[in-house]
């Protein structure tokens, strides 16, 4: 069977499964981002918070996506649930290390500069840190964004949503008629629209990063 | 002058005369790359006496760490020839060249996941001594560079100062004797305490081993300090003046260079002098302990000093009492916490100056080996002193050749081949 | 006394010490760093998580698959399998990606090292999944497939560690070796790979757990491994089978986690 033919047939379908992954991924990166600088915002000033934000992040991401998937699965019989769940974690992961990482790495004397202004804590957060630590911040919104476009793929096992679906098709199919398209045309669109967000990420940071500090 | 050996035996240039350094002959060399303009070195011509220092001075970009380079091929030069000790270098391996010259860079370029005594023994490992000649060979220059070697051989760079690299970073230039030595900015990472007393330290080492030194620097008060002579390179390498610091400093060549040695030459050239230079010393009364103090005071009321200097035992000076302050203490005592302004005979004029300023007598007291009084100099007489020696030290020997056109080259090649 | 110059100027504060930052002098190298008590702590809280998990299946009421499964036996059997296709793939692995790291960091082949990383980037955004079941479409569902799959994802770390690593090694202490008379070879040996290795087992260190992650996949084309009780747990809906697998699974990358640690910790040049 022709490749083109293939996606032609099928293409409301495939629309729709690309649709569900990106909204997957995108409504479960936005989650993660909220959470992720919130907990940055708590845990940045103390040694032993970054230091548990640093080992939490590291072990978590150390965990092998099928297994995490799995496990919510199994306690939550939803694969929906398993997905948004297993996405969202590796996101937050990465990004509230990296908000960690951003937030303490605000040159002190700038900060102390802010005092001496009279700006008062929430003030200084959010027209100082914040600003500043953003590039780092959105750099692990990227990757992790770029991560769990795969890892949402894997979920499709647990009958999550997404292009996922058309892999394991393929999979099932193994030898049969159409598995090699299937599986192609999942494996490519995630490639694609992976690219597209990352390409959108990188537009969205330009709009939203200081001119000042703009590599 | 150059031996005519085309043997491929190490270079040498130990000499009777304790000059163990080799002449170095650039001729018309070149370089340029291709894309750019103008050559970063247009057809320099120089040529550097054997036991020399020799300072490449100018702005940033005018090529003379590219010059300096060639001189090892880390930059392979596009023309020219470059003899060292009469041998043509670019007719060698460029790595077994290398290990024959010493290299310093700034911060010492040591490598940081190497002991001080393994980064001092790389070249002469790659050159295949016994283990122990190096081990000895590692103590013997740690001495040398002032750096204790049970206390330092086996610690790493990151443990050391800036300083301490950077006479690291000389030791193993060091390492094989090499009759040649490049300096890239040697200095340049220190602060400027630490750099005074390396460059003091490099020119004790100097005066005891004689290498031909060429020594890149952006600072001019360095070059003036260090350097036998100094070239001031323009733009492309072009050799703008070659002389001896204090002609660069009476004399500049040109609107140019005076930019160069910047305001206060008659000040800078007070570096150039030493202070044991100036036979301006004057002798004065001296004291020890168990002398009577109205002997004391007798001699020195004889001869008008108003003040005598307290010596040890082993005619260090200790103290520098007015008479009437003996006379107070009725004995003549060293345990007065007073700390006498001496100043070595190797001290520059200026510092000298420097001290007598801060005297209360006008005056400073010199030493000499092992810190020996030798004499007290004051402020008047070193001023007359300056007065009458200005110009320069007398013997320069012959004017070594330097330029960047044909006639340049034909004296350099000329005399080569005589 | 103004007597020449004695060399005890101490450790000036702010004075330029290369390659070492800031506070990792001799008291760094005393004291715990941070991140060593990890190595101690980590196999302890993964063997402790084995002994819980082993004496849950030993009291534990097991029945049907799970009871087949879930047999000392079995359990090693799978952990050596899932263990083997993690280790020939990263042998393969750093077979590739260092000499290839080292290629394009030398003086002539420089500029392809941007090219190449940004296509490897470019690779890495294909879902492990999808080129796990594409192989096998090509290849045959089967071990040597699911190494091929490990070997092209887990290369990008290596390369790039290993060409950060050699990037990042000051230009000047590789002209300082230069220009004492080392060769390139010589500069490369004894220079440039020493100083380059903490970045470079950074990146064999996360290729290594990237590999025992995705060698779960290997499961569902008959590659093997620890990802056979998941898969098996999610078909047959048995939560005790798929979790069982998801902890070991999640243990054994804890273990090669901590043995990267290990060897980083060991392998990292006195001096650094």
């Amino acid at each position: 069977m022709d490749l083109w033919d293939f996606v032609a047939e099928r293409r409301e379908q495939i629309a729709f499964q690309a649709f569900q992954h990106v909204s997957l991924v995108v409504q479960s990166v936005l989650l993660a981002t909220a959470l992720g600088v919130a907990l940055g915002v708590v845990c940045h000033r103390r040694a032993w918070a970054r230091g548990l934000a640093a080992t939490v992040s590291s072990v978590g991401l150390t965990l092998p996506a099928l297994a995490v998937i799995a496990v919510v699965y199994g306690a939550t019989g939803q694969g929906v649930t398993a997905a948004v769940s297993a996405v969202t974690l590796y996101a937050l992961l990465v990004i509230w290390r990296n908000a960690v990482v951003g937030l303490s790495g605000v040159d002190g004397q700038l900060l102390e500069a802010a005092r001496g202004l009279g700006m008062g804590a929430t003030r200084r957060l959010l027209r100082v840190q914040l600003p500043l630590a953003w590039p780092v911040i959105l750099s692990g919104v990227r990757v992790s964004t770029q991560m769990v476009m795969g890892i949402a793929a894997i979920a499709a096992y647990v009958t999550g949503p997404g292009l996922g679906g058309l892999i394991f098709t393929g999979l099932t199919r193994l030898g049969g008629a159409g598995a090699l398209e299937s599986a192609l045309t999942g494996t490519v669109l995630v490639v694609l629209l992976a690219l597209v967000l990352d390409l959108l990420l990188v537009l969205l940071g330009r709009a939203t990063t200081s001119r000042g500090i703009r590599a | 002058m150059p031996d005519s050996t085309a043997s491929a035996g190490p270079l040498d240039g130990h000499r009777p005369d304790g000059v163990s350094g080799a002449a170095i002959d650039l001729v018309g060399v070149t370089k340029s790359y291709p894309g750019q303009g103008g050559a970063a070195v247009d057809r320099i011509s120089l040529q550097i006496p054997a036991g020399e220092i020799v300072m490449l001075v100018g702005p940033s970009g005018c090529g003379k760490t590219t010059t300096l380079k060639m001189i090892n091929r880390l930059i392979e030069p596009t023309s020219g020839t470059i003899t060292i000790d009469g041998r043509d270098v670019l007719s060698l391996d460029g790595d077994e060249l290398r290990r024959q010259i010493g290299y310093v860079i700034q911060a010492g370029g040591l490598f940081p996941h190497m002991s001080v005594a393994t980064n001092v023994g790389i070249v002469p490992g790659m050159l295949r001594w016994e283990k122990k000649r190096i081990a000895e060979r590692t103590d013997e220059l740690l001495e040398l560079v002032g750096l204790d070697p049970a206390k330092y051989r086996d610690r790493y760079p990151g443990e050391l100062s800036g300083g301490q690299q950077q006479r690291v970073g000389v030791a193993r230039a060091l390492a094989a004797d090499p009759p040649v030595l490049l300096m890239d900015e040697p200095f340049g990472a220190v602060d400027p305490i630490t750099r005074q007393r390396l460059q003091d330290e490099l020119l004790r080492i100097q005066d005891e081993l004689r290498k031909t030194i060429v020594c890149v620097t952006h600072d001019f008060d360095e070059a003036v300090k260090l350097g036998d002579r100094i070239v001031v390179l323009g733009e492309g390498a072009r050799v703008v003046q070659y002389d001896t610091p204090a002609q660069v400093l009476a004399h500049p060549a040109d609107p140019f260079v005076e930019d160069f040695v910047g305001s206060g030459a008659a000040l800078k050239a007070l570096t150039l002098t030493r202070v044991g230079e100036l036979e301006a010393l004057q002798e004065t009364t001296t004291a020890r302990v168990g002398d009577a103090v109205a002997d004391v005071v007798a001699r020195a009321r004889a001869v008008g000093d108003a003040a005598a200097v307290v010596l040890d035992d082993r005619g260090r000076p200790q103290r520098w009492p007015w008479l009437r302050q003996l006379q107070a203490e009725g004995d003549v005592v060293l345990d007065r916490v007073e700390d006498v302004l001496s100043v070595d005979r190797r001290a520059t004029l200026n510092a000298a100056l420097d001290a007598m300023l801060g005297s209360r007598y006008g005056g400073v007291v010199v030493t000499g080996k092992n810190d020996v009084y030798e004499g007290v100099l004051f402020l008047q007489t070193a001023i007359d002193a300056v007065a009458t020696t200005r110009g320069g030290s007398g013997d320069d020997g012959p004017v070594p050749v330097a330029g960047n056109d044909e006639d340049a080259a034909r004296a350099l090649a000329g005399e080569g081949a005589s | 006394m103004s007597t020449p110059v004695q060399a005890q100027e101490g450790r000036v504060p702010g004075a330029r010490t290369q390659g070492a930052p800031a506070g990792r002098g001799r008291g760094g190298r005393l004291g715990l760093r941070p991140g060593r008590r990890r190595l101690v702590v980590q196999p302890l809280a993964v063997l402790a998580a084995l002994g819980l998990f082993a004496l849950w299946v030993a009291t534990g009421e097991i029945t049907g698959t799970a009871s087949a499964l879930l047999t000392p036996a079995t359990v090693v059997s799978l952990t050596l399998e899932h263990l083997e296709l993690t280790l020939v793939a990263a042998v393969v692995v750093l077979l590739i990606g260092i000499p290839l790291g080292i290629f394009l960091t030398r003086p002539r082949t420089r500029r392809l090292a941007g090219p190449v990383v940004l296509v490897a980037n470019f690779g890495q955004a294909a879902p492990a999944i999808g080129l796990v079941v594409l192989l096998a479409i090509w290849l045959g569902a089967q071990f040597s497939t699911a190494v091929v799959a490990l070997v092209a994802y887990g290369v990008l770390p290596v390369l790039a560690g290993t060409i950060t690593g050699l990037q990042g090694v000051d230009q000047r202490l590789v002209e300082a070796g230069r220009g004492m008379g080392m060769t390139t070879g010589a500069v490369l040996r004894r220079v440039e790979l020493p100083l380059a290795v903490p970045v470079m087992l950074s990146g064999v260190r996360t290729a290594l757990v990237l590999l025992v992650g995705t060698a779960t996949l290997a499961a569902f084309i008959n590659g093997g491994g620890l990802g056979e009780l998941i898969t098996t747990g999610i078909t047959l809906d048995d939560t005790l089978l798929l979790a069982s697998g998801a902890a070991l699974v999640a243990l054994l990358a804890l273990l090669v986690d901590w043995a990267g640690r290990v060897v980083e910790e060991v392998a990292r040049p006195r001096g650094l």
